[in-house]
């Protein structure tokens, strides 16, 4: 057979194209505009915002993953109506994201907020006013919360389609072999869901690292920048500063810490077979 | 289907051509913020029928200034001439200045014509030794307090520091009535609110010359001072307060004493406002060593660098800020004039006494550092004020390093 070579090229060319103008181009362009490489190491606040951002990042996704995980084996289960919770479960997911943050900046506000009137009510708090946004560990909390909230339904939805992957006759096999529940979802469930664990945790690492709009709307990266994460930072290096050659460098930066995020859920797997 | 799809990829391209071939007359076009009033409008029309050879093109952007601000520098980057007429507020000025995007204004704008505006509002203008924008919203930071209360204390309006502490202290009631309210969040207002302390201690950010005087102590005692409020008469959650809820706050009688811009002043007193009629206004307080001095708001105009038509954009810049268009932006959108003589124009007076009153406060506003990097020293500024005010750090170290930060890049 002769080699697929030319003609494979020939037509894969006007989509080759086409990436090259959206992203290599643009990427290029990055290289090429960042300077000013010396102020990275000396830069406090990067250290601070790379910080911010590695908790919120492990944050969200460790809540997200347990949380998205416990919905979809429920979700997975047959039960009477489960086609209108999947649809609701979707919900929060659907909402626009700045939109939902200016809620969730009602619902936080010491004024008039909702939640700290829940607590009240419920007595669990003297006072209807709690400044939520106002320190440091409950802002960075209520940016999580928010998150957890917003795109639970994300990971629910990939552990899904991974559980519906996952053959019947296995379980099957298991009970009959006197497999109770707890051992079955460890030596059947987790072991074959792994690949699509594994591909959720990277999509939803790569999401949470580089999160802007939830921040800027909830707290501005407030209070003292404790909320602020670096894509927050590179914006105002950019737009609001005019210095586009050392937001280019910070862009390179995150982009390094994106590939290690990827190398760090991707070699455990590479390492077992 | 096909051509619906083709009309639909072609219409941007139609719609975005500047449409001056059509009618033959001089385009002037400028973004701004959504008219409310629409006092903006008539001005245009006014100075239409005036300047027939003119069209003045008024985009109504997005009500956010830092959206309107991105707009503005996204264009004036790629050295496009879409505005001619840059609408700006008095912070932006340098930074555009600094990368040669606007055009001086020192032929147009005379002296003469300078002597006729309030002395900050020029200030606010100038940079680098020359004038860049033509200021016609005037704006500046102050102090509301509860004449009823005062009275019925028999405490006279506090001048000092102290004196308001101990005047919010005795007349607050928490948590149902705070002493002091203010712009706490981490964000740009709370420059303003932090500035006129420390100008009110005798301290700048930075000096004269140019050298960063963050760290020494006039700013370090009005940092500690601010500090000191929050919840003992200022409430804990006023470290998430902008403009709106320090407003809400006092309007709902929920507070004794409140820093805010002059809007606040018409909206406390419609009818059906709790404290209509019950509260005063007056310059800052001030601390020893120093007197009452207020943050710089306001807008104005300037001449994009790009422009083709520079003269026909003089010409409305120049109409806008004539004082008659400016009773009228104020009679109808509520906009502070930057002329001196409207202050104590019996028209003005008439209709709203307090006029005399803001005066003085405006007369005392200096603009915040004229600096092109300024967007990025208010940043560190935010974050020591933010981080001292919520207990993250001492206001001493907070500035010691914010200062270095500042000394940095800005000197």
């Amino acid at each position: 057979m002769k080699k697929p070579g030319a003609v494979n090229w020939l037509f894969a060319a006007p989509a080759l194209a086409l990436m090259a103008l959206v992203s290599a181009v643009p990427i290029g362009q990055t290289f090429y505009l960042a300077g000013e490489f010396g102020r990275l190491p000396l830069d406090t606040r990067l250290r601070a915002v790379l910080w911010n951002t590695g908790v919120f990042t492990f944050w969200t996704v460790s809540l997200e993953l347990i949380l998205g995980l416990t919905i979809a084996l429920l979700l997975t289960r047959p039960f009477h109506g489960r086609g209108l919770v999947r649809a609701a479960v979707l919900v929060p997911w659907a909402l626009p994201t700045a939109i939902m943050a200016m809620a969730w900046r009602w619902i936080f506000n010491s004024e008039y907020g909702v939640l700290g009137d829940l607590l009240f009510r419920a007595g669990l708090s003297g006072s209807p006013h709690i400044p939520w946004l106002a320190s440091p560990g409950p802002a960075m909390a209520a940016c999580i919360l928010a998150d957890v909230w917003k795109t639970t339904p994300f990971m629910t939805i990939l552990l899904m389609s991974g559980l519906a992957g996952i053959p019947e006759e296995l379980y099957e096999a298991a009970s009959i072999d006197g497999a109770g529940p707890a051992r079955r979802f460890l030596f059947i469930t987790l072991p074959l869901l792994m690949p699509t664990i594994a591909l959720a945790v990277l999509f939803r690492a790569i999401q949470s690292f580089g999160v802007f709009d939830l921040i800027y709307v909830l707290t501005g990266g407030g209070p003292g920048g404790s909320t602020q994460t670096i894509a927050l930072y590179i914006y105002d290096s950019v737009f609001r500063y005019l210095e586009l050659g050392y937001g280019c460098a910070l862009t390179l930066v995150m982009a390094g810490c994106l590939l290690l995020l990827a190398g760090l859920v991707y070699l455990p797997k590479r390492s077992r077979g | 289907m096909r051509w619906i799809l083709a009309a639909a990829l072609l219409f941007p391209l139609v719609a975005c051509r500047k449409p001056e071939e059509d009618s033959g007359k001089t385009v002037i076009r400028f973004l701004a913020n959504p008219d409310v009033g629409g006092f903006a409008k008539d001005i245009i029309a006014r100075f239409e029928a005036e300047n027939p050879d003119v069209r003045v093109e008024m985009v109504e952007g997005p009500a956010a200034t830092n959206t309107r601000e991105d707009m503005y520098a996204t264009s004036l980057m790629a050295e496009e001439d879409t505005y001619d007429v840059v609408y700006m507020d008095v912070v932006w000025m340098p930074k555009f200045a600094a990368q040669g995007w606007l055009r001086p204004l020192d032929d147009f704008f005379t002296p003469e014509l300078q002597k006729q505006f309030l002395p900050g509002d020029i200030e606010g203008a100038r940079f680098r030794g020359r004038l860049y924008r033509v200021p016609v919203q005037s704006d500046g930071g102050m102090l509301y307090y509860r004449k009823d209360l005062l009275e019925k204390a028999g405490l006279a309006p506090p001048r000092t520091f102290d004196e308001l502490f101990a005047a919010a202290k005795r007349l607050q009631a928490p948590p149902d009535r705070w002493g002091f309210v203010y712009q706490g969040k981490q964000y740009e207002g709370l420059v303003c609110v932090f500035l006129e302390l420390v100008w009110g201690s005798g301290g700048d950010i930075l000096d004269a010359a140019g050298k960063v005087v963050l760290d020494a102590p006039p700013a370090v005692e009005a940092l500690r001072w601010l500090k000191g409020t929050v919840g003992t008469i200022s409430p804990p959650g006023v470290l998430t307060f902008q403009e709106e809820e320090a407003r809400h706050a006092f309007q709902e009688g929920r507070a004794v004493f409140m820093r805010n811009w002059p809007y606040a002043y018409n909206l406390m007193n419609l009818p059906g406002s709790p404290v209509r009629g019950k509260f005063g206004i007056m310059p800052m307080v001030h601390g020893p060593g120093g007197k009452s001095a207020a943050t710089l708001g306001g807008w104005g105009y300037g001449i994009s660098a790009f422009s083709k038509n520079p003269e026909a954009a003089w010409r409305f810049i120049e109409f806008s800020a004539r004082p008659e268009n400016m009773k009228l932006a104020f009679f109808k959108g509520g906009i502070l004039p930057s002329r001196t003589a409207l202050y104590t124009d019996p028209e003005v007076l008439r209709a709203v006494p307090h006029m005399k009153d803001l005066l003085p406060v405006l007369h005392a506003a200096k603009p915040r550092p004229v600096h092109p990097r300024y967007a990025r020293i208010s940043d560190v500024v935010q974050m020591a004020v933010s981080a001292a005010i919520s207990g993250q750090k001492d206001p001493q170290e907070a500035l010691e390093a914010a200062a270095r930060e500042l000394r940095s890049f800005a000197q």
